[in-house]
């Protein structure tokens, strides 16, 4: 039975794996050194001629181990990209503490858990991406407002 | 076989022929009225105590927290900080817990070290002393969050067998530990320096 | 009181030059070593302060140890630091077990943690390290072992699956890692 928690409440932490380019600064920051990062380089081929080939980071392994994790939220503050969100979930102990290591099978699953950011105060200034994507949909609107077809 | 046998170790080869609903009753009886003792070493110890209050409340779940000491106790939850020096008196109370006895670790700290992990004085995890059944993991966890680490170690005290709990007691090759063994001589107290103003 | 008006009033019953800093509250009076147990006696009877708060030190490096008392005037209602410079080669000082009591267990700390020794306390054994610990944790050369041990995850750049991907270029510590410390290559 859930207790009404709180919003923004901290029981675990998920990853979007789509958004995460290996910058490694959750991994450096995170005063436990609890965050586990494995990576490699792929080159792509250059998809016009005359383009430089692109090389990318991919994600090999990104586990953190919640025995260690003090819950201070300084990973999910400093990535730059979003990757990382608080869900509320707090029942997962177990039996085996290598289990508390949640690698990023896991740690995508805990996404599904992560509920919407507390709405913004009335008359506040709505969040930069909010108000972007509100421009983006104004300008693609056929006919739209903007007055260019 | 009489109840009275189960607590005492070396139970004999016929436990391991003790029939399924003996087992489930024996184990049902064990994991639903657990006497706890609380060995609560920093913060999160108060979140244990707020998990035996009215809130939480997990004497609804069977677990008493009116053990008078470890002596009388079945499940130990270590909550907080395990530190070098306390380390000896954890073992100590450990080991006065009688058979069957659980572990569960509450907190970071208690699993792993946690947020003293690189401390010079920190003992890097209960396990390193002691045998654990559950870890509860958090910084502080919340109360409910104990209440599931209780119901998981219910889980776990439902497959246990009487025969497993004997391989895995340091008395496992002995049939009966001499009582000499179990004793300890009572703890003299420190002696003073000279003029000692304490 | 002001600060240089305490200044000018310690200077003058000590008999020594006396400074004090106005930086943090409380202000901090600096006596030279020699008179320590003396200033502490006068920042007991003459300046009221009769509750004894702390007694702890802090490495200042090429400076040598510096050992700070903080007490209160319970009737006058004010606080007062109390510091002393001490050599690192040499680290001793009278007790101030005399003047306050209390600093009885806070000595004994100060002794563990940085070795400094306070000549003429009763009972100068460690209080809350371990028996068997070996070094003095809170000076500065101390190294948390810990950090040396485990590996740390973000020493890897991004791109790089184990360690020594990263070739000719200079790998990073962990934060309070010296470089002469580390795992055996």
């Amino acid at each position: 039975m859930t207790p009404p928690l709180p919003p923004r409440s901290r029981g675990v932490i998920a990853l979007l794996e789509e958004n995460c380019t290996v910058c490694m600064l959750c991994a450096r920051d995170c005063p436990d050194w609890c965050i586990y990062i494995d990576s490699h380089t792929e080159v792509t081929a250059p998809t016009a001629p005359g383009a430089r080939p692109r090389t990318r980071n991919v994600l090999d392994r990104f586990a953190i181990d919640f025995a260690l994790c003090m819950y201070c939220g300084i990973c999910i503050e400093v990535c730059p990209f979003d990757a990382l969100f608080w869900s509320p979930e707090y029942e997962y102990a177990t039996s085996d503490i290598a289990a508390l290591t949640h690698e990023k099978e896991q740690l995508r699953e805990w996404l599904w858990t992560v509920p919407a950011p507390p709405a913004t105060e009335p008359n506040a200034q709505p969040p930069r991406e909010v108000a972007a994507a509100a421009k983006a949909v104004r300008a693609d609107y056929p006919g739209g407002f903007s007055g260019s077809s | 076989m009489p109840l009275t046998d189960v607590q005492i170790q070396g139970a004999g080869g016929a436990a391991r022929l003790a029939p399924e609903p003996i087992r489930f009753v024996l184990n049902w009886g064990r994991k639903y009225h657990l006497w706890v003792f609380n060995l609560g070493l920093a913060c999160c110890a108060v979140e244990f105590i707020a998990t035996s209050m009215g809130r939480h409340d997990f004497i609804s779940l069977g677990v008493d927290p009116f053990a008078p000491g470890p002596r009388q106790a079945d499940v130990m939850v270590v909550a907080g900080t395990v530190t070098d020096k306390l380390a000896p008196a954890v073992l100590r109370l450990y080991e006065q817990m009688p058979e069957p006895r659980y572990v569960i670790s509450f907190g970071a700290c208690s699993n792993c070290g946690g947020p003293y992990w690189d401390s010079y004085c920190v003992t890097k995890g209960v396990d390193q002393l002691i045998p654990v059944d559950v870890y509860v993991p958090g910084c502080p966890p919340r109360p409910e969050a104990l209440l599931q680490g209780i119901v998981t170690l219910q889980h776990k005290i439902a497959q246990d067998s009487l025969a497993d709990r004997r391989r895995r007691s340091p008395w496992a090759r002995v049939r009966k530990p001499p009582a000499a063994a179990l004793s300890r001589p009572l703890l003299a107290p420190p002696t003073p320096g000279p003029a000692d103003s304490r | 009181m002001t600060a240089d008006e305490l200044a000018a009033a310690a200077t003058t019953a000590l008999g020594v030059a006396v400074t004090v800093e106005d930086a943090y509250p409380p202000l901090t009076l600096d006596v030279p070593a020699d008179r320590w147990v003396d200033a502490a006696r006068y920042v007991r009877a003459e300046l009221g302060c009769d509750f004894f708060d702390w007694l702890s030190a802090y490495d200042a490096l090429d400076e040598g140890f510096a050992v700070v008392v903080h007490s209160y005037a319970l009737e006058r209602h004010h606080h007062l630091a109390l510091r002393t410079r001490i050599p690192r080669e040499d680290p001793r000082l009278p007790t101030l077990t005399e003047v306050w009591p209390g600093a009885n267990w806070h000595e004994r700390e100060t002794f563990e943690m940085f070795g400094i020794f306070f000549d003429g306390h009763p009972r100068l054994v460690p209080l809350l390290l371990p028996d068997g610990f070996v070094g003095h944790p809170l000076r500065k050369e101390f190294i948390l072992a810990a950090r040396v041990a485990k590996p740390w995850p973000g020493a890897k750049e991004p791109g790089e699956s184990e360690e020594g991907g990263a070739t000719g270029r200079r790998r990073m510590r962990p934060p309070g890692v010296p470089e002469t410390w580390g795992p055996p290559e």
